[in-house]
């Protein structure tokens, strides 16, 4: 048991931190918002030659096949930097894939994903936003050597640039967790559309439309029916990803709030020294801690451990809570100024936000935390791993 | 980052869990109950001792066993759960540790660790305890020895206690903490005075495992109490530095953590328990009451983490800047909104204090209502503490 970061991954968080501050900026994110690729490319091949996206890879696939806990650290740094990078959306399917994919659909897809040529999404959730199984409705119908493919997605980042999406099925009569498979279908698939909405994030998450879409059998993640844990550890891996990165972004915007306390001044001293405004910096930084420590755990959980469940759902239930308040802080505390466009902690705020609604929101996860703790036989103790259900 | 104990780590807690079950019987935990330490708790704090579990981060020449500072932990926080207390000295060891002379330490910490000696805290006064710095019990030296009169407020435990570990301006002409020193003084003393102060929880008394479930505190008064020059601890006027250092290895640790978290734990297990399915019912299947025991549970869980991180900030002899403080925010207020999330499944039951027929578990959940607020107020209120995060972690400007 030790908590604190060792000396390797204080070297990759330091690593990432020094790139990201010396190769992008607010102002570079501000204008992907506005870019039709809301990345750019150059930058992209460069964490992919840092070997960023193929952290968790296997080598064999020309990967780092380092654990879930670097890519936390890095996806920290993305957050904290604003970094505009599809960095979170491509390694989730491929992590899901490198676990549960066969041997031809690794070798076939991995390899450009580590290099940085090939961009991934993943597909969960549908109208019924629900991160549950139940709210599966696309249907695959196998027929002859294809899959026929009916339904909408929703929410599915960076569809935009993706050229393959990971997308949970089911198959039609099943409900539940029964049913269920996982395809990495072609975006340029025929009968597949995509329609980006505007969202708080100004990020680019659509709507797919899938429409007779024809997937080969070969695309099949897993077992056919099977893919209800494949689908819930992507979302977990998704979710404690997610938390993390937001949490860099919303210390970030905590620590610019702290600087502007010090400097402004209201009734002839800095406006820090207002005991409401300290008390309010102090929790936004506890808010952050939390979520940190909830969101390493549950990375290092997602690493070490088969269920890491109640691990994700306390960290994601927290980090919606907790750092959208922690941000509007941020707000408060910089008066009219933070409502302005132009100024960053506008940024930093609307991106934390938007990641709180993202993933599951607070009364899912804890749903899940209390079925975990409340439905199962045996008693419960702080600190020992509990199942979800 | 590893938030697993190592096998040897999980070995050590094994161990103590067989310990417990098998050697704090009903019979002791009774005794507890009623009485506190006699003679059955006694034996098992000697096979404690016996096994090598007390004080194990402190040095072995005083009675500690030179071992780590989470091992320490582990062997605490299991039987912080059954109420025995095998941390270290208590309240004032750390300090005399740091900042006595060989001949107080040689004096004191081994008795403070065995249990024979205990201290009382003598901080407050009736004036204010937010604002220590502004005490004003004084200490006059007259020739080889001080003269002390004052008044302290809330010493708990100063009816049981063998000394007082002391604070009391030595510089009458100093402004705030500058002239402030720590004294080290017996309480069979002549001149002091004990009165007690009975509390929310008094009558009928809260059950064990409350948080601040004390029915007692007391006031205790100086009236030209002589004491030896040798009861200073460290330097004249050096006493607020030195009881900083003391304070801040109080804030962290397994019974902190613990008071702060208990009830989420208990009430889990309480709903889930059959014997209780009648009363959980409304609980058990009612989504609000689920929600809200999960996001109590979750906050538990921030807790306990930022214990850990203490934990191993201390193991690589790192320094806190903000840890302890926020620490000593978080886990109070959690405790209190986990209490009052209690006090509010539960609905009716939750009035009921020890002794009524129908109350749940002895009346805990009433009775934690009347005391978990004040894990906030001691030891560094949450306000207190607050301005510490901000101005020792955010290095924000002084308010005042
Ligand atoms: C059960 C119990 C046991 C105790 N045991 C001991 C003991 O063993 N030894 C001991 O010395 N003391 C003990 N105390 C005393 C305890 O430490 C004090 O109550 C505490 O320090 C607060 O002091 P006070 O009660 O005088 O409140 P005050 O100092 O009068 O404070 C009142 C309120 O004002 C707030 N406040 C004060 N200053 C500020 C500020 N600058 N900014 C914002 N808010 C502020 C405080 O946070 C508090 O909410 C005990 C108290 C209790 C109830």
């Amino acid at each position: 048991m030790d908590i604190l970061l060792n000396e390797e991954e204080q070297m990759v968080r330091d690593a990432a931190r020094s790139f990201l501050e010396s190769e992008t900026s607010t102002k570079l994110a501000r204008e992907m918002e506005k870019d039709p690729l809301g990345y750019p490319p150059a930058l992209w091949k460069q964490i992919a030659d840092l070997g960023w996206v193929g952290m968790c890879i296997p080598d064999q696939y020309g990967g780092q096949g380092l654990g879930l806990t670097y890519l936390g650290l890095v996806l920290e740094e993305v957050g904290r930097a604003i970094a505009p990078l599809p960095l979170h959306s491509t390694t989730v399917p491929a992590i899901t894939i490198a676990e549960f994919g066969s041997e031809e659909i690794k070798q076939a897809v991995l390899p450009g994903v580590c290099s940085g040529d090939t961009l991934l999404a993943f597909a969960f959730q549908e109208r019924d936003p629900r991160i549950i199984a139940d709210a599966i409705k696309t249907t695959a119908v196998l027929e002859g050597d294809n899959y026929v493919v009916n339904g909408t997605k929703m929410f599915v980042d960076n569809i935009n640039t993706a050229s393959k999406v990971l997308t949970v099925v089911r198959k039609p009569g099943t409900t539940g967790r029964d049913g269920l498979s996982l395809l990495l279908i072609d975006t340029d698939a025929a009968g597949l559309t995509q329609t980006l909405e505007v969202t708080t994030a100004k990020d680019k998450q659509g709507r797919v439309d899938l429409n007779n879409v024809k997937v080969p059998k070969s695309a099949l993640i897993g077992e056919e029916g099977k893919g209800w844990p494949i689908a819930e550890k992507m979302l977990d891996v998704a979710t404690a990803l997610l938390v993390i990165q937001m949490e860099g972004t919303a210390r970030k915007d905590a620590e610019i709030t702290i600087a502007y306390a010090k400097e402004r001044t209201a009734f002839g001293r800095p406006i820090g020294a207002f005991q409401s405004v300290a008390h309010m910096l102090a929790d936004a930084i506890m808010w952050c801690d939390g979520a940190q420590l909830l969101g390493y755990e549950a990375l290092w959980a997602l690493e070490n451990r088969g269920n890491a469940g109640l691990e994700v759902s306390q960290a994601k239930s927290f980090a919606n809570d907790r750092l959208l308040p922690a941000c509007r802080i941020g707000q408060q505390i910089h008066g009219g100024i933070g409502f302005m466009m132009e100024f960053d902690i506008a940024l930093y705020y609307r991106r934390v936000a938007a990641s709180t609604m993202r993933l599951g929101t607070s009364f899912e996860h804890r749903a899940r935390i209390a079925a975990a703790l409340i439905d199962q036989p045996g008693t419960v103790r702080l600190g020992e791993p509990i199942a979800t259900l | 980052m590893e938030f697993a104990y190592t096998p040897a780590q999980r070995a050590l807690q094994k161990e103590v869990q067989d310990f417990i079950a098998k050697e704090v019987t009903p019979e002791v935990e009774a005794e507890q109950d009623e009485i506190g330490r006699g003679p059955l708790v006694e034996a098992v704090y000697d096979k404690i001792k016996a096994n090598g579990w007390r004080a194990i981060s402190w040095p072995k020449q005083y009675g500690g066993q030179d071992g780590n500072r989470l091992d320490q932990y582990i062997v605490e926080e299991e039987f912080a759960r059954v109420g025995f207390s095998v941390g270290g000295g208590g309240s004032g060891a750390p300090t005399i540790l740091a900042g006595g002379n060989q001949e107080q330490k040689d004096k004191y910490i081994a008795k403070l660790i065995s249990g024979e000696w205990s201290f009382c805290q003598g901080f407050t006064e009736p004036q204010g305890g937010a604002d220590l710095a502004g005490l004003q019990c004084r200490a006059v030296k007259d020739g080889d020895d001080y003269i002390i009169n004052g008044q302290k407020m809330y010493t708990t435990g100063a009816h049981r206690a063998t000394h007082i570990y002391l604070m009391a301006r030595t510089d009458p002409d100093s402004k705030r903490n500058a002239g402030i020193s720590i004294f080290l003084i017996p309480m069979d003393t002549p001149g002091i005075t004990v009165r007690p102060l009975w509390s929310i929880q008094n009558e009928p008394r809260a059950p064990r495992g409350t948080t601040y479930g004390e029915n007692r505190t007391n006031e205790t008064f100086f009236e030209d109490v002589r004491v030896p020059a040798n009861c200073l601890l460290g330097e004249e006027n050096n006493g607020w530095n030195l009881s900083a250092m003391g304070l801040n290895l109080d804030r962290v640790g397994a019974s902190r953590y613990l008071i702060s978290v208990r009830r989420d734990e208990d009430i889990v297990n309480w709903v889930k328990d059959p014997a209780n399915a009648d009363l959980a019912a409304n609980i058990k299947d009612n989504p609000s009451a689920r929600d809200r025991i999960a996001e109590c549970w979750t906050e538990a869980q921030v807790c306990r983490l930022m214990t850990l991180r203490s934990m191993s900030i201390v193991e690589h002899e790192g320094k806190f800047t903000y840890e302890g403080s926020a620490e000593k925010v978080w886990a109070p207020e959690h405790g209190v909104k986990t209490t009052e999330t209690i006090a509010a499944l539960l609905g009716p039951y939750a009035q009921l204090l020890n002794g009524a027929e129908d109350a749940i578990e002895s009346g805990l959940y009433a009775h934690n209502v009347m005391g978990a607020f004040q894990s906030g107020i001691n030891h560094g209120s949450t306000q207190i503490m607050r301005d510490q995060v901000a101005l020792r972690g955010l290095g924000l400007p002084r308010s005042r």
